[in-house]
């Protein structure tokens, strides 16, 4: 996608939600749909801090200050470095309690070309379910905003770190296939 | 390097914890939050039971959001090791405000006493600078150490300190209620969760 070209509505829904929900830090590990989430933040949210972690679990680590020093963290990843997560989330996140908006870049699922990513993408919601994250889907563009923002301030109100997945579908549509004549 | 001539990794953490009292302190789990603990519990201390290796990962995020605050890190040698993109990290974020205090036994203390990379070459002193942490020391004496903390106390950083010290038993383990501990950190430092308050209906 060249960057002249209009910023996609999904991720424009995913800068309002995550700022409606109060978060200004942005802690992530690029992948390539978050990338357009990353120009619409550099463009449009100057009050928004980004900051590039070298993998998942140091992202966490780095969310997880934040949020110990008053802030309400993001943390964007893909589904592939949730399994680099894991130990982070369930011995520092769950046990303190300390919340997070959490925004997963599915890979694996409807769409996907490479198998490499396929198992780690199909076990995210089991892993989210077997370790106590709730988790929703952003659906579609219209409604991404909405969904996000909603599991952000849930998260921070309640003191539970909360999942967002971004599923292919919504950041790498494929072409509609013509049905009937 | 003779063993003789090193502090314990205890003698070290009262020398840090004296040096930096007031401070918010993230200390690593296991020994090091235990000899923490047994310097005088605080409440500006964070104590982690688990996320090894995301002790300077949870400092840098407490520099970033509080940069007008000294922020501490007490971190081992071995949970450094598991996490050393962190210093790539740091040394890009550069916050001038947060001190790395690396108490390094060459060894896992809390699991047993294997022997770490630190015991057979690596130096996280000279990583930490290779990846962009320019104020970086390595002390091995309660004098030196002194010196350090003057440097860092008068010098902006970020900084990473690393104490050679031999390991020593632990004979007090700090508080174990991880909500506890973060509400308690948090009050400490001005922060207090929206939780802990109440408030209109």
């Amino acid at each position: 996608m060249p960057a002249t070209s209009a910023p996609l509505p999904w991720a424009l829904g995913v800068c309002a939600g995550l700022h409606a929900a109060g978060s200004r830090h942005v802690v992530y590990v690029p992948d390539n749909p978050l990338s357009h989430v990353l120009r619409v933040l550099r463009e449009s949210y100057p009050d928004i801090r980004t900051t590039i972690a070298t993998r998942e679990e140091e992202a966490f680590g780095i969310a997880a200050g934040l949020y110990l020093g008053g802030k309400r963290p993001t943390v964007m990843l893909q589904s592939s470095g949730l399994g680099n997560s894991i130990n982070a989330l369930t011995s520092l996140f769950v046990p303190y309690q300390i919340p997070a908006l959490i925004l997963i870049s599915m890979r694996g699922d409807e769409g996907e070309w490479n198998s490499a990513q396929v198992p780690m993408g199909r076990a995210v919601a089991p892993i989210c379910d077997a370790i106590g994250l709730s988790h929703a889907t952003a659906t579609s563009p219209e409604t991404t905003a909405d969904t996000i923002a909603l599991v952000g301030k849930t998260a921070f109100i309640t003191r539970m770190a909360g999942v967002c997945l971004l599923p292919r579908r919504l950041t790498v549509p494929a072409p509609s296939v013509k049905v009937g004549a | 390097m003779t063993n003789k001539t090193l502090m314990t990794r205890l003698e070290a953490t009262r020398q840090i914890a004296t040096a930096f009292a007031g401070d918010p302190i993230v200390a690593s789990l296991g020994h090091p939050a235990y000899d923490l603990f047994a310097t005088g519990d605080r409440d500006t201390y964070f104590y982690t039971w688990g996320s090894m290796g995301l002790a300077s990962s949870i400092g840098l995020g407490l520099a970033m959001a509080q940069p007008a605050r000294r922020i501490v890190v007490l971190d081992g040698d071995g949970s450094l090791l598991m996490n050393l993109g962190s210093l790539a990290t740091i040394g890009w974020v550069r916050p001038a405000n947060l001190v790395v205090v690396v108490v390094d036994n060459r060894l896992y203390g809390t699991t047993g006493g294997q022997e770490s990379a630190t015991a057979h070459g690596a130096d996280l002193d000279a990583a930490a600078r290779a990846m962009g942490i320019a104020q970086t020391v390595t002390v091995t004496t309660p004098a030196e150490l002194e010196t350090a903390v003057v440097r860092v106390r008068a010098e902006q950083g970020p900084w990473v300190v690393v104490v050679k010290v031999d390991e020593s038993v632990p004979a007090v383990k700090p508080p174990q209620d991880c909500v506890f501990i973060k509400q308690r950190f948090m009050a400490a430092i001005a922060v207090p969760e929206g939780g802990t308050l109440g408030g209109p209906a």
